[in-house]
């Protein structure tokens, strides 16, 4: 066990740390952070929107009028359709940040690289017409939301890439002094901005004379179908879990590390399923493997399952210590917060209690996607769900008004007891015999 | 004092900030603490006197390092055990020794 915990620290964590810390991973994940807010409140429209009530829909109709759910997706709309689009610009203005370059020229720069490589046509059925003909002068909606996430992404990261090298290497147009900064910041810009749109031009118009058409569609084939297809997978998901926990066992964040690589899949995979129960609330929905799926079925009480076993601590432990934890931690862990049984238990390099806490969550995952493969429990909506929302709300909101969410969670809840139980019996039972051994030992030293 | 806290999320962190200020407090120390996530550091940085990190960013320590070193800043990582048990007290005591 000494030699596993030390090729742990010594080989692994280097390597975590330094995905972790690599530049565009970071932006990637910090730039997607920026739609997080929009979902959420557009999730809660979603919510509203399919209240799974008998009459429910009667009743708003009667209220609101006939269109009364088409405008109250509005905000949806508005929210998750133009992901890829806030992503593009959040992801371009991080990694300026971190070259220290002007992070909004090389924001604005990448918003309109992305849009130079989306096609200004869709596909419309007017009313009546059996077949659809292409439309052109408009934004494709479509690629703006999480279809166009990944060539966000990439676009982002190439364009901010171009930008910095050229500021760096002082290829600009400098205005004398005495003209405004925020003047003299745009002619700065103007050079590298014209690299990076004659680099996608160029781009676009190769593509366009190749099978593919555009990069979006290049992207979706060779990029975005084999990583959803991996990291949708009950494979894939597994994978990913393994990692969060063998990493955090080392004390070190796992979810965040894990994250910056697969975050933009399972996001992506999300919105597939929200696009499909917003068309129709009842339609079966296409995956199972999300953000959600995690946050609310596996990590109950934060990475690891422990909100169980920070409850038979509060209530079976018979150490003072392992009875304090539990009632530090109870607060926190409702909302999925357990760095205090992590680190104070511990469960860090704590060769016993790592045993459950990569277990534990390993089995939930199977169990879950198993239920929900077999239909027994609702698939997660497409509903942003906060990381931090309690377990038993958290489920019934993520499968969009679902009780099966919830009662999936209580029976995960139970597995994960009785996995920690004997764990924590003897971690227990040593910390009460330690504590007996120094109380003595106190006692005989009054003496 | 001025002590800046950061995790991933600043989440766990703003659990033990209400430990220590409460240990300020019965010290009779004013103290500022206060804590963000890990990304937001470089906003905060400047109005700090002294840099502390959860244990579970403790890779980000070499490059934080860094920017407290420009600024003339004490930075470092905080024992996982009394982060664990959020031993407020242990805590700032630690920040009051880094900022000698």
């Amino acid at each position: 066990m000494a030699g596993y915990i030390s090729f742990l620290e010594n080989r692994v964590m280097p390597v975590a740390g330094r995905i972790a810390e690599q530049k565009h991973l970071q932006a990637i994940r910090d730039g997607i952070i920026l739609t997080m807010p929009l979902l959420i409140i557009g999730s809660l429209f979603l919510i509203i929107g399919f209240i799974p009530i008998p009459g429910y829909s009667d009743f708003m109709s009667g209220i609101f009028g006939d269109k009364w759910l088409t405008k109250l997706l509005y905000p949806v709309n508005a929210t998750f359709d133009i992901m890829a689009l806030i992503v593009s610009f959040g992801v371009a203005y991080r990694l300026a940040e971190k070259y220290k370059v002007d992070p909004l020229s090389a924001g604005a720069i990448s918003v309109a690289s992305f849009l130079l490589a989306t096609p200004y046509t869709t596909m419309f059925t007017p009313e009546g017409a059996g077949a659809a003909v292409e439309v052109g002068g408009v934004i494709p909606v479509a690629l703006m939301g999480s279809k166009g996430l990944f060539v966000a992404m990439i676009l982002a990261i190439l364009s901010t890439e171009i930008y910095r090298k050229i500021i760096q290497k002082k290829i600009v147009i400098t205005m004398p002094e005495g003209v405004p900064p925020a003047v003299s910041r745009s002619f700065v810009a103007l050079i590298p901005a014209a690299v990076v749109l004659l680099v996608v031009w160029l781009l676009r118009i190769l593509i366009e004379n190749t099978s593919f058409q555009s990069i979006h569609n290049i992207v979706a084939d060779l990029l975005v179908g084999p990583l959803n297809t991996l990291g949708g997978s009950l494979f894939g998901a597994i994978i990913a879990v393994l990692l969060v926990h063998v990493l955090w066992s080392l004390g070190l964040h796992g979810a965040a590390i894990v994250e910056g690589v697969l975050g933009p899949i399972w996001l992506s995979l999300m919105d597939q399923n929200r696009a499909i129960f917003q068309a129709s609330a009842g339609a079966e929905l296409p995956n199972i493997v999300t953000k959600q799926f995690f946050d609310m079925w596996v990590y109950a009480g934060g990475s690891g399952a422990t909100l169980a076993l920070v409850l038979l601590m509060m209530f079976r432990a018979r150490s003072e210590q392992m009875k304090n934890i539990g009632r530090l931690s109870m607060g926190p862990g409702l909302f999925n917060i357990n760095e205090p049984v992590i680190f104070g238990m511990p469960i860090v390099m704590n060769p016993l209690l790592i045993i459950p806490f990569i277990v534990a969550p390993i089995v939930l995952v199977v169990i879950s996607y198993a239920a929900m493969t077999l239909g027994w429990v609702a698939k997660p909506s497409g509903v942003a769900v906060p990381w931090t929302t309690p377990p038993i709300i958290s489920g019934y909101l993520a499968t969009g008004g679902k009780i099966s969410g919830s009662v999936l969670q209580l029976v995960n809840f139970v597995i994960a007891l009785l996995i920690y139980y004997p764990f924590f019996r003897l971690w227990d039972k040593q910390k009460l015999a330690e504590e007996k051994a120094s109380s003595a030992s106190d006692k005989a030293a009054s003496l | 004092m001025k002590i800046l806290l950061c995790c991933n999320a600043g989440m766990s962190t703003s659990l033990l900030v209400q430990k220590m200020e409460q240990a300020a407090e019965e010290k009779g120390i004013t103290a500022k603490i206060w804590a963000v996530s890990a990304d937001e550091v470089k906003n905060h940085i400047d109005q700090a006197e002294v840099l502390l990190l959860g244990p579970q960013v403790r890779y980000k320590l070499p490059g934080l390092k860094k920017e407290g070193e420009a600024r003339g800043i004490p930075v470092d990582v905080i024992s996982t055990i009394d982060y664990g048990t959020l031993n407020g007290k242990n805590v700032l005591e630690f920040a009051l020794r880094l900022k000698k």
